[in-house]
């Protein structure tokens, strides 16, 4: 039992440091990552100020977790993927479309590595820490440059609406304020792009809604809700954690130029004959 | 990240460099560079002086200096630089959807846009979705490693924005006809307003293993004035004749070259 308490203890006494010194040293009780509204860096327009270089620090796995324990969204799919863990994504049904995705479930047909652009979500899924991203913010934009694939989104936040007649890999992006968060509404996408590596996927009928909120000075909670109406029963959400990366780092540029000739690196799995190089 | 403002102005800099226009400016002092931008000059077919033919408007060169208008080449690389013209329809760089490099990126003919904020400064250009991120010049360039569109360095003299650019490589051309430049190119690059909706740019290419001296482009740079105008996604794919295509914004019925269910499906392999 004194070890059971002494253990506790322990926990919270990690708890704290874990902690922002800022929130540590409050007088008040605030929920854990949780910072006063007043702390935050903001412009001279009053928004919070996003500025800087950012990384996905949940991982995608993290996010898959937050999306399965997200209030009963998840639909067994069975052998749908490849580790044999139901997918948390409330798919329709394996229905003909899915079952031409199972036949293409092979890396091979990932669009990214095509090298493109990876879509909405997952460029903010990249992997932790290896792919971070530069925000540049004024009262009229907020710009996202993406290490990976040098891939940019331009978001105005002019109360503007989406384009008709525009299909694109990342969509098109229009933000607007919720208080202190930054929601950014995505739309026109052209259905070419996979959310992950497991061939989940989506069509032109994505749509999108991201919520940048700062939590801290160098901490963003970030989620996105995806809904698409032919492709999901409801729309689901998932979430990640952002972090500023060290004051000494920069965007290191990349590009992605292999094309046809770096897919035979990928792993062939069997009844894959469309490898050109095969 | 920061454009440091320039305290030391030499007096030189400023008679050379400034303009009686006096550019809105930003909190921090800095003059607004902010908006969509774009050349009205056909340089990114030949950048120096060319007739007419096929597909290609007459022009008169971009270049400067020397006051000929021709790039100063060493005899070696003038006849690389035809060889390039010859066989341009096949070894233009941007036939494989290179990123364009500079300064060929800033007289494509489509827009770029410029994000500024205090201390912050990117040029996202629409071809290939480009970007630059320009640091303060007080970082140091990250020598050793290259990039398509270089390593960008920033500071002010006056209300011109002067921008340094190395680490270039080898890899990208100076526009489409074949004009080129080796690794050892470096480039100093000169953005001043001359009105709010039009800037003067220049650019200085030094290449010790190319260029028998520095040589110097000027143009003008047009403000996109439609308040709708924005810059739109422009992605590469590789197309059944084996070559790259812009092709977004792309209609999603369109059928790509790499439509997999259907290539499965004619292999056999479809249930």
């Amino acid at each position: 039992m004194g070890t059971l308490r002494e253990a506790t203890i322990g926990f919270m006494a990690l708890t704290v440091v874990l902690l922002s010194p800022r929130a540590a040293t409050a007088q008040t009780a605030e929920k854990p990552g949780e910072s006063k509204a007043s702390d935050l860096p903001r412009l001279a327009d009053g928004h919070p100020d996003l500025q800087g270089l950012w990384h996905n620090e949940s991982g995608y796995q993290a996010a898959l977790k937050n999306l399965r324990g997200g209030g009963g969204l998840a639909v067994a799919l069975g052998d749908f993927h490849s580790a044999g863990v139901p997918l948390p994504f409330p798919y329709w049904s394996i229905t003909k479309q899915i079952q031409q995705y199972r036949e293409v479930h092979d890396p091979y047909h990932d669009p990214e590595a095509h090298c493109h652009v990876p879509g909405v979500p997952r460029e903010t899924e990249q992997p932790s820490s290896l792919f971070p991203f530069q925000i540049i913010q004024d009262e009229r934009y907020v710009v996202i440059l993406y290490e990976y694939t040098h891939d940019v989104r331009i978001i105005p936040e002019d109360g503007s609406s989406h384009p008709k007649h525009y299909w694109a890999w990342d969509g098109d992006s229009r933000g607007h304020w919720e208080g202190d968060t930054l929601v950014v509404d995505v739309a026109n996408f052209n259905g070419r792009t996979w959310l992950d590596m497991e061939a989940n996927f989506v069509d032109e009928n994505e749509h999108v809604v991201e919520r940048y909120t700062m939590t801290g000075a160098n901490t963003i909670a970030y989620s996105a809700t995806v809904e698409d109406p032919t492709v999901f029963t409801k729309p689901w959400t998932m979430e990640l954690e952002l972090k500023r990366n060290p004051a000494k780092d920069q965007i290191v540029y990349y590009d992605c130029h292999e094309g046809e000739r770096d897919v035979e690196h990928y792993p062939k799995s069997e009844g894959n004959t469309a490898n050109p190089h095969e | 990240m920061i454009v440091a403002t320039a305290v030391a102005i030499a007096t030189s800099a400023r008679a050379k460099t400034q303009s009686s226009y006096s550019p809105p400016r930003l909190s921090d002092g800095t003059p607004d560079f902010r908006g969509i931008w774009q050349a009205r000059v056909p340089a990114y077919l030949n950048l120096e002086g060319h007739p007419a033919e096929a597909g290609v408007r007459a022009s008169p060169s971009i270049v400067i200096d020397p006051a000929d208008g021709w790039i100063p080449y060493l005899p070696d690389a003038l006849k690389q630089r035809a060889k390039n013209y010859e066989s341009r329809a096949t070894t233009d760089p941007a036939i494989n959807c290179f990123q364009a490099g500079v300064p060929r990126a800033i007289f494509l003919p489509t827009p770029f846009q410029i994000f500024q904020s205090a201390g912050r400064l990117a040029i996202v250009y629409t071809d290939n979705h480009s970007y630059r991120i320009v640091l303060a010049s007080l970082i140091p360039h990250d020598d050793g490693i290259d990039f398509f569109m270089g390593d960008s360095r920033g500071h002010w003299e006056a209300d011109t924005l002067v921008i340094d650019v190395t680490d270039l490589g080898d890899q990208t051309w100076l526009d489409a006809a074949g004009n080129y430049h080796s690794d050892q190119l470096h480039v100093v690059e000169r953005y001043t307003l001359l009105g709010p909706n039009t800037m003067k740019y220049e650019a200085t290419m030094t290449d010790p293993k190319v260029y028998a001296r520095p040589w110097t482009v000027r143009l003008l740079l047009y403000r996109a004035r439609r308040s709708r105008a924005r810059i739109i996604e422009d992605e590469c794919i590789d197309g059944p004749d084996g070559v790259w295509h812009h092709v977004s914004p792309i209609d999603p019925k369109a059928v790509l070259h790499h439509d997999y269910p259907a290539e499965l499906a004619q292999q056999g392999n479809h249930p």
